[in-house]
């Protein structure tokens, strides 16, 4: 083949593929920000990008990283000055309305066009962090239902049969046992009390209404 | 000195006596703090083993809850219902200041009872605002509990404002109770 033609060929085939890697970038169901290292400053974000900081791709063109996906200082970037693998690591990052959004972040290195970039990839992992969140709100509110009604009921065990035993030696007055199985019939009445309200709390959905301590112990066991 | 002892659930009463057995032998006076059993049964319990009412103070929070006679006496105090946490807090103030001058301990029978009647949260909040009354007072506190039978937050907690955490068995052996 005549050497022009090759280059038209070649080049065609560039374009084409650089047309088919451009689709990719505005289709794929992944955040994606590009990232010049030296200046860290964004170059280029996709469609994903901009719904998942609710920020246009104009306002993000040009916005350096530190600060907005990125926690580290100037100077300290885990990649180009601390050389550290950024793969699926839990990041926050601040959307346009100053919320905060889990994602999982991974930053790979590219040469494009003769030059390196970082292309930094998000995946929003809000609705598995609420997952995580009901799955600790169960496992607490199962938690505080044992606490109030399985230990409480043992002791009571053990108290009945020492009601029992004292009834039988002879050493305590009726008044003395019917106050003691009074008291825990009412501890009964109350433990499936407690058991009906931790179920209600349950089924309304207050689940994730539980202490941040408790929570952070749940999720770290 | 502040300790949370735990046992299993057969062994909660032998703790009880066990603890009221070392605070007297230490010539400390004791005030229990009861939402497990009624004064007159707990009176009972204690004078076969030997301890005369004379000796200790009582806050009892289940008589008149289990529709018992409250009867009036001056080393006794009684609280209507166990979830009543002003009035626990009230009486043991009260009580306090009534004991005689010289080393005092309360015991409380037991953290796991309280349970049933208030939710783990108000349950801990309750035991600091206890542990910070004794702690300005200089007075011991034993509180009793079933083993496990406390959630992570309140045992850090308590973790974190008692001085000592025992099972039943270590506390037989440890001189360092009060």
């Amino acid at each position: 083949m005549p050497e022009k033609i090759q280059g038209l060929t070649d080049r065609a085939t560039i374009e084409s593929s650089g047309n088919i890697f451009r689709t990719v970038f505005e289709r794929i169901q992944t955040a994606i920000l590009i990232v010049d290292p030296a200046a860290h400053q964004i170059v280029d974000a996709n469609p994903l990008m901009e719904s998942l900081t609710g920020l246009s791709k104009d306002q993000m063109l040009g916005k350096g990283c530190q600060g907005f996906v990125c926690p580290a200082k100037c100077g300290e970037c885990p990649v180009t000055d601390l050389h550290k693998n950024i793969l699926n690591i839990e990041r926050e990052i601040i959307n346009a309305k100053g919320e905060r959004v889990p994602v999982l972040k991974t930053v790979a290195k590219a040469d494009i066009g003769g030059k390196e970039y970082l292309v930094e990839s998000y995946v929003d992992i809000t609705e598995h962090r609420k997952a995580e969140e009901r799955q600790a709100a169960l496992i607490a509110y199962l938690s505080e239902s044992i606490l109030r009604a399985k230990k409480p009921l043992e002791l009571m065990q053990e108290e009945f049969h020492e009601i029992a035993r004292r009834a039988k030696s002879g050493d305590y007055d009726p008044e003395d046992v019917r106050m003691e199985l009074e008291l825990h019939a009412k501890n009964l009445g109350q433990i499936v009390k407690n058991l009906e309200e931790l179920q209600a709390k349950a089924l309304e959905g207050k689940t994730t209404e539980i202490p941040p301590e408790f929570r952070e112990f749940l999720i770290r066991k | 000195m502040l300790c949370l002892l735990v046992a299993q659930p057969e062994k909660v009463g032998d703790m009880n006596l066990m603890v009221i057995k070392r605070i007297l032998e230490a010539r400390c006076t004791p005030l229990i703090v009861t939402v497990n059993k009624p004064y007159k049964v707990l009176t009972k319990i204690y004078a076969k083993e030997g301890i005369s009412p004379e000796s200790y103070y009582v806050i009892d929070a289940v008589t008149q809850y289990s529709g018992g006679a409250c009867p009036q006496t001056p080393r006794v105090k009684y609280v209507n219902n166990p979830a009543n946490l002003t009035d626990l807090g009230i009486a043991i103030t009260e009580v306090i200041k009534q004991m005689p001058q010289g080393k005092k301990c309360i015991i409380f029978d037991s953290v796991s009872m309280l349970l049933i009647h208030i939710p783990s949260a108000t349950a801990s909040k309750f035991l600091h605002f206890v542990v910070n009354k004794l702690q300005l007072s200089d007075i011991s506190g034993i509180f009793l509990s079933v083993e496990k039978g406390l959630d992570p937050v309140v045992m850090s907690q308590m973790s974190a404002f008692v001085d000592h955490i025992m099972d039943y068995d270590q506390a037989q052996k440890s001189p360092c109770l009060l």
